[in-house]
């Protein structure tokens, strides 16, 4: 074990820095500070793939052969950091970090040529079609059916929570193409044009203002059958490479580290009775309760990140960093609006851009609330709490 | 000490329970969200119909002469149903102010038309930065001149204020110790009223005063009384606002109990696995104690300021600390329903992080009951 910081990362950490300092346009990271909605918009998120794509690191995680940067699980870890902290935009989580590692690990030659520099090069944003209404948790039972007709899947039936599909050009679904076997094995991953006729997409408003969840309703929805990612029978198996490919990013360790920074940047900031909010032992216990927390986890990820031998399943590690880190997500957001006190009531129409602050409500109050009601979605989507814990007192106990 | 319910407290959960329940739920608040002032004006003039808006004021002015107890109750009726309208404001906090003022005509005139429901009252104290618990924290100052005053300052958030026709503003009177009390009309000239709405569909507004003119008679309370008055009713609508959080808490956790025996999954109620029974039942332990504490704040609302403050910050703690733990738990048992605002958790949610937050946060008043018990 040799655990003392290594020089050599902090000379990459350095090179990150001013990498990103160099390409991130100053309006696109203005906005990112700025906007009272949950992600970036998609316009963002795009352009700023294109970007980083023209320097070859848009996927700098996939393998080297398919636009990666074959770069250590470590320097990975400081690059997304310094993104996170340098308020860029976020990725399209599903092309990048869901279906992406799928499509090279599993899809034809045909798919991974058609699909992965539209990836790369952020050209669609992707939905995640996976939850139907009567199938969150218990995924395995999801209905929505795929019928092979010719050299076409027809399909039918209803996902929900399918997020951004109403600016999803492409979609990866799980659909049921087998029913007479058990549930988990009749399941295929198939990729699904979005403007194909018979998808009806009906937008959820949500409890912070925003729409950004869909429903998504398949009516004989005509798909060509080599849009059928791997082998027929094997979604169950995909979804759940997926998901594992996923550890450690799960734990959203980049994003909590730049929210708590924002955390600090308000209780700093705002006073009560003349007093600078970060100046009370109240707040000071809490802030240090919770970067103590967040130093644990983020070691707790590297560990993750290099398979550290612990004498139980590394899945039991990995479960660690979805319940810990979506918890601290919670409880850094709502650090974020106890330092706002009554301000955080305040509620702003969702958009790109923050209405122009003034003396008494800064720049970083509007967005604050918009954003920590829907991450109590946090300990929810990707496996709720309950079902992370049962699963890891599976793995760890053996219960 | 007596937990059964008198006859005119029957009577009056009885009406609560029909007019509440018939207009609530998911569709009529979404709905509100479109009125412009955040609630249905037909609907308050039935408040006042029903005898609710002259609940506690006195007889002397066409009220009831309720007791602390019998608003409670109504108060938990309102927060069950998540009703937005202006009820602590104009009718505990406004009225409370207004029963002290020492021009008693003047004074029984305007709570007739409060208990009428022609006119609402809102109070602007909280100023920018200053502390939620203060009632001296005013720097808005009230020059005299020849025929009355005039008003320089800016308030923040004050609660109602955007539906309220007069509002009671706190100022330092030049040259005198003591924050003093004025009744301002909202359209008075060199007032500006920001209004905008708040995450649970209430309003809110920020307030400015410049070189507002106002006749003699606006002052409503003096320099020498205006801290212990202001202190006595903002107290009382803090024991208002938690006996909302209360019904909003026992409605949340009756709608997640019905959810976790209706949802399904894996073949099974959701509400059959131990998970979801323990999150329930520690949702119920918070809740009963919450109630608790209501009546522990009611109970000491007569004793002096120092010992009714303490109860009321001790209750807002348990309450405060209740309504995270139900709203938050409410959501999880819900799972993505409880993120859609089709769904009433996420409106209950929103309402008791807003109660949790008005008049001194938890943190605020954590500190206040600390420093109680050590005073
Ligand atoms: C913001 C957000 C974004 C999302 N994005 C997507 C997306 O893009 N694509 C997609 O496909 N899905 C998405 N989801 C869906 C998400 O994965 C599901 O919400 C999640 O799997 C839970 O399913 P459910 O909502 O049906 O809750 P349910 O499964 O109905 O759960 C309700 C409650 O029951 C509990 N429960 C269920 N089973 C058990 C058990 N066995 N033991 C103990 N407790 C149990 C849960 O923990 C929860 O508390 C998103 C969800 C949210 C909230």
């Amino acid at each position: 074990m040799e655990l003392l910081h290594d020089p050599e990362l902090e000379s990459f950490r350095k090179e990150i820095r001013a990498f990103i300092d160099e390409v991130l346009p100053a309006e696109m990271k203005a906005r990112q500070r700025t906007k009272v909605q949950n992600n970036a918009t998609i316009q963002d998120q795009q352009e700023w793939m294109r970007i980083l794509n023209g320097h070859g690191r848009a996927v700098a995680h996939w393998p080297k052969e398919y636009g990666g940067c074959d770069w250590t699980p470590q320097q990975l870890f400081i690059f997304n950091e310094e993104l996170y902290a340098a308020d860029a935009p976020e990725f399209d989580w599903g092309g990048t970090h869901m279906l992406g590692p799928v499509l090279y690990t599993f899809g034809s030659e045909a798919l991974r040529e058609r699909f992965l520099p539209m990836i790369r090069n952020g050209e669609t944003y992707w939905a995640q079609g996976f939850s139907e209404p009567g199938s969150g948790s218990d995924l395995a039972s999801l209905r929505t059916s795929a019928e092979l007709v010719g050299d076409k899947y027809i399909v039918n039936g209803q996902k929900i929570w399918t997020s951004g599909a109403a600016h999803a050009r492409w979609g990866f679904f799980l659909v049921r193409t087998d029913k007479t076997v058990k549930p988990q094995k009749g399941i295929s991953f198939l990729i699904i044009d979005m403007a194909s006729p018979g998808v009806t997409v009906r937008q959820i408003p949500q409890i912070n203002g925003e729409a950004h969840l869909c429903e998504v309703f398949l009516d004989n929805v005509e798909v060509p059958a080599d849009q059928l990612v791997g082998e027929p029978g094997m979604g169950w198996t995909y979804a759940k490479f997926l998901l594992e490919h996923e550890r450690t990013t799960s734990s959203f360790i980049y994003w909590s580290k730049r929210e708590l920074e924002r955390a600090k940047e308000i209780a700093r900031h705002e006073r009560v009775g003349g007093r600078r909010v970060c100046d009370d032992p109240a707040y000071r216990a809490r802030f240090a309760r919770v970067q103590a927390d967040l130093i644990a986890l983020e070691w707790s990820v590297l560990r993750v990140l290099a398979h550290e031998e612990t004498g139980f399943p590394e899945a039991a590690a990995a479960s660690v960093l979805k319940i810990r880190g979506s918890e601290l997500q919670q409880e850094i957001t709502m650090l974020q609006l106890d330092a706002l006190g009554a301000k955080s009531l305040r509620y702003y129409e969702p958009g790109p851009e923050a209405p122009t602050p003034s003396a008494d409500w800064a720049e970083h109050v509007p967005g604050r609330t918009t954003i920590a009601l829907i991450t109590r979605a946090a300990t929810i989507y990707g496996g709720t709490k309950q079902v992370q814990k049962n699963i890891l007192a599976k793995l760890a106990y053996g219960l | 000490m007596d937990f059964a319910k008198s006859d005119i407290q029957t009577m009056l959960l009885d009406s609560a329970e029909r007019l509440l329940a018939d207009s609530s739920g998911v569709e009529y608040w979404r709905e509100r969200r479109h009125d412009p002032l955040g609630f249905d004006e037909g609907r308050w003039a039935q408040f006042a119909e029903l005898g609710w808006l002259a609940l506690p004021l006195p007889e002397a002015a066409g009220g009831l002469d309720g007791t602390i107890e019998d608003v409670a109750l109504l108060n938990i009726a309102l927060g069950k149903s998540l009703a937005t309208e202006p009820y602590v404001s104009s009718v505990v906090l406004a009225s409370q102010i207004l029963r002290q003022a020492a021009d008693r005509g003047r004074a029984d005139a305007l709570m007739g038309e409060i208990a009428s429901g022609t006119l609402r009252v809102a109070l602007a104290h909280q100023e920018p930065g200053a502390d939620p618990l203060s009632t001296e924290a005013v720097v808005t100052v009230a020059r005299r001149t020849a025929d009355g005053f005039v008003l320089t300052g800016a308030k923040l958030m004050a609660a109602d204020a955007p539906s309220a026709a007069q509002l009671i503003l706190s100022a330092r009177i030049e040259d005198e110790d003591g924050v003093a009390l004025f009744l301002v009309p909202a359209d008075a000239d060199g007032l500006t009223v920001d209004a905008y709405p708040l995450i649970d569909g209430t309003r809110a507004a920020d307030i400015r005063l410049t070189n507002v003119a106002l006749s003699a008679d606006a002052l409503l309370i003096g320099s020498n009384r205006g801290e212990a008055v202001l202190d006595e009713a903002i107290h009382r609508a803090g024991v208002a606002l938690m006996a909302q959080a209360v019904g909003a808490m026992e409605a949340c956790i009756r709608i997640c109990g019905d959810y976790a025996r209706e949802r399904k999954q894996f073949g099974a109620a959701i509400g059959s696995f131990q998970a979801i029974q323990h999150i329930l039942a520690d949702m119920f332990v918070a809740t009963h104690q919450a109630r608790s504490m209501l009546y522990h704040a009611i109970a000491n609302s007569n004793r002096p300021a120092a010992e009714r403050a303490a109860a009321l910050s001790a209750a807002r703690i348990v309450i405060g600390e209740a309504g995270q733990l139900v709203s938050r738990s409410g959501i999880q048992v819900h799972g993505g329903y409880g993120l859609t605002d089709e769904y009433a958790v996420s409106h209950y949610f929103r309402r008791l992080m807003s109660l949790e937050k008005q008049y001194g946060d938890l943190v605020r008043h954590t500190e206040r009951f600390g420093d109680s018990l050590f005073a």
